[in-house]
């Protein structure tokens, strides 16, 4: 019972009144079901929101209130078990990208994507985190990246990618403003995104750089839901930046890292907020807004793209607030061919791949299954092009459009926004 | 033992001893929860948390949880959504714009306000009912909730449910006498009353935590409640 004890002194730590307030708030209405998309693409009562969150729904009640207590000894509430945490495991790694569209459903406001990742903290506190995941945690304790990007790995990319799209990416200068911190996804499967990006802000004429420290943005620790690795993973973003002294960090398009730098990593390191942190949407956004660079309008108009259409990410768009600079940027770029899909913006249907499920082999039929409620939902706007902001996304997107066997493009806005500058 | 000191002791001395137990019990609960501290959120805010917090009460209570489709849900079952907003319309209506229970707050509290027709309250207390049972066929069929539901669930519904009927069955004179049916409705009301705050019914209080929770993460990152 060594493991149930870990994971019960970690939903104890987990629980102050910020957490017990809302576990006292559900009604247990099971609508926070209606919003999941694993739930909604299996059927499967086990995938409710509301369940995966039972175990620290107990473990509050039979550590913090009488009555819970009571219930537990007179057999009328069931005591956590090792077997429990085991499939219980499986409900929240496999089935639960920590969308939180079930935040928004819930009648009672429920922040469950945050109680959710109580539950992961309990799950990793008791070493009950799928082998993969864990094998990916590990490799960016080592290696300084889940993907193997190790610091020779990461300077052989970039040299490439700097020759290859003929672009300059200034490395590790001190006294740059601005640090950009890439994530292996895009570093080592799409390439043009670094392009992109470098092309951009040298366009823009914003003094930044890259690190060889700070060199990976991706966060797995999060997704495992551990604090230690959390903490140790966003030290070295911080340490980069600290090192060559710059004001800002732009996370690129990768969703649960800003989520956790832009949105947690002050309550954990209170000299993250030393720098301004801030997703490359909003970046996009700003530089175009304020003129610093022009993108031709209409021009994916014209190129054969077809509709295009948009796909939140949950962590940039639904928590992360960056939800009109790609309408703006996307309504210049395609003012005819742009077509939102319903439901969008902050309601949008997560694409499944997140949370660390897409690094799960296990995982894979439960994600390609969720993954057929967003085919419906492009294929009802007819679009042939789905542009995102977060790289996790695209690669849930690549893998299944292969799998499914689709003809649509996949491509990143930072991408497009690129292709469009006005030289 | 006459119905009439059954009522007496109903509406007297087990009505106080229950009124306060519901209230030492809620007071408990939240000093209970408080207590166990809240750490200090020192991320800065993008949008507004005041305002986050604003929308997400009006739209809770306007809106929401009511009418599921402002929400773009995948919406399978709208009847239940409906369901529970009528039921809790219906509670509403009965315990505060009730003629009769005005009374009660009144003798609690010193003061009364106007109350609606009892034609109205009557109408809407038969669609409270009525949504209750649409609640509970939902509880036990519907695969989601009969999995999170236990005996407490349950028993919840019960409790709540049995004042409903013997007021509704109280105010028209339904099968039984008057005195017997007042004393029915005021034993289940005060067990009721005794039950709240050792069970989920006292959501109520915590929904004002729950929903200033919610205003303030969805306001704080610039994003629509
Ligand atoms: C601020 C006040 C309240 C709010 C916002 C609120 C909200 C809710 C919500 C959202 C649900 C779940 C939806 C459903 O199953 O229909 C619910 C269920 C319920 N509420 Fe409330 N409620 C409040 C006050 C009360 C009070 C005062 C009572 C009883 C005295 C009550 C009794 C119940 C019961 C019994 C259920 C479960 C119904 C079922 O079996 O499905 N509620 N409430
Ligand atoms: C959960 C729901 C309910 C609660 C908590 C509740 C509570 C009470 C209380 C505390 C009294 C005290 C009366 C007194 O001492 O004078 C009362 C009386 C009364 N209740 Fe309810 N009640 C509920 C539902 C209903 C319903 C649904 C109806 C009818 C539609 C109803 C009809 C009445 C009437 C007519 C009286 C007063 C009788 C009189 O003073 O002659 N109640 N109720
Ligand atoms: S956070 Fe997203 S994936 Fe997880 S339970 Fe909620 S809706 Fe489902
Ligand atoms: S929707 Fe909210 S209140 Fe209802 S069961 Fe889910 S978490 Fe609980």
């Amino acid at each position: 019972m060594t493991a149930t004890k870990q994971a019960m002194d970690a939903f104890v730590h987990e629980t102050g009144g910020w957490v017990a307030s809302q576990l006292e708030a559900c009604t247990r209405c099971g609508m926070c079901a209606e919003a999941c998309h694993f739930y909604q693409s299996s059927g499967n009562p086990e995938y409710a929101p509301v369940w995966k969150l039972e175990l620290l729904r107990r473990a509050y009640e039979q550590r913090f209130t009488i009555f819970g207590g009571i219930k537990a000894a007179i057999g009328l509430d069931k005591r956590v078990t090792d077997d429990d945490l085991k499939h219980w495991s499986e409900l929240n790694y496999y089935a639960c990208t920590v969308c939180n569209k079930c935040s928004m459903v819930c009648p009672m406001g429920i922040d469950l994507g945050s109680l959710l990742h109580g539950v992961r903290a309990g799950l990793s506190a008791a070493e009950l985190v799928p082998a993969d995941l864990m094998a990916a945690v590990n490799k960016q304790v080592d290696e300084g990246s889940p993907l193997g990007m190790t610091s020779a790995v990461w300077d052989q990319r970039l040299e490439w990618v700097a020759d290859e799209w003929e672009v300059e990416i200034p490395r590790d200068v001190k006294g740059a403003d601005t640090l950009v911190v890439f994530s292996s996804i895009e570093v080592m499967k799409f390439p043009t995104n670094v392009a992109a990006i470098a092309k951009v802000l040298n366009k823009a004429g914003e003094k930044w750089t890259v690190s060889s420290k700070a060199r990976e943005v991706v966060n797995f620790g999060f997704y495992e839901g551990s604090e230690e690795h959390t903490k140790l993973f966003i030290n070295r973003i911080l340490e980069g930046a600290k090192e060559l002294g710059v004001k800002r960090i732009i996370v690129t398009e990768c969703g649960h890292a800003y989520d956790a730098l832009r949105w947690h990593a002050a309550n954990w390191i209170p000299e993250a907020n030393d720098f301004e942190v801030i997703h490359i949407t909003g970046v996009l956004g700003e530089l175009i807004g304020a003129g610093r660079i022009k993108i031709k309008p209409g021009f994916f108009d014209q190129n054969g793209n077809g509709t295009i259409t948009f796909h939140d990410a949950c962590k940039i768009q639904r928590k992360g607030g960056h939800i009109q600079e790609p309408r703006d940027i996307l309504n210049v770029l395609a003012p005819k061919s742009f077509k939102e899909m319903t439901p969008n913006r902050e309601e949008s249907v997560c694409c499944g791949g997140g949370g660390g499920v897409i690094a799960i082999k296990a995982a894979d039929a439960i994600r390609y299954k969720a993954f057929e409620l967003k085919i419906d939902q492009v294929n009802k706007v007819g679009a042939k092009t789905v542009a995102m902001t977060c790289s996790n996304c695209r690669l849930q997107f690549t893998d299944s459009v292969e799998h499914f066997k689709l003809d649509w493009k996949v491509t990143g806005l930072a991408q497009m926004v690129a292709d469009a500058l006005v030289e | 033992m006459t119905w009439e000191s059954v009522l007496e002791f109903a509406r007297g001395p087990f009505f106080y001893a229950a009124l306060l137990i519901f209230v030492a019990g809620m007071v408990y609960r939240l000093v209970n929860v408080i207590g166990l501290g809240w750490n200090r959120d020192r991320v800065p805010v993008k949008g507004s948390k005041t305002s986050g917090v604003v929308m997400s009460f009006l739209k809770g209570i306007l809106i929401w949880p009511f009418i599921p489709w402002v929400k773009n849900t995948f919406s399978r079952n709208p009847l239940i959504y409906v369901g529970g907003g009528l039921f809790h319309l219906g509670l509403f209506a009965v315990i505060f714009l009730g003629t009769p229970h005005m009374l009660v707050w009144k003798s609690l509290l010193g003061f009364g306000w106007p109350t609606l027709a009892t034609p109205i309250v009557d109408w809407l207390a038969a669609v409270a009912i009525i949504a209750m049972l649409i609640l509970l066929v939902h509880r036990i069929v519907n695969p989601v909730v009969k999995l999170i539901s236990g005996p407490a669930e349950y028993v919840a519904w019960l409790l709540v449910f049995l004042p409903m009927l013997t007021g509704y069955m109280m105010t028209h004179h339904l099968w039984f006498q008057y005195d017997v049916l007042f004393s029915l409705h005021m034993l289940t009301v005060d067990v009721l009353l005794i039950w709240v705050p050792f069970s989920r019914i006292s959501h109520f209080i915590f929904y004002f935590f729950a929903r200033t929770i919610h205003g303030q993460e969805f306001g704080k990152r610039g994003v629509a409640v």
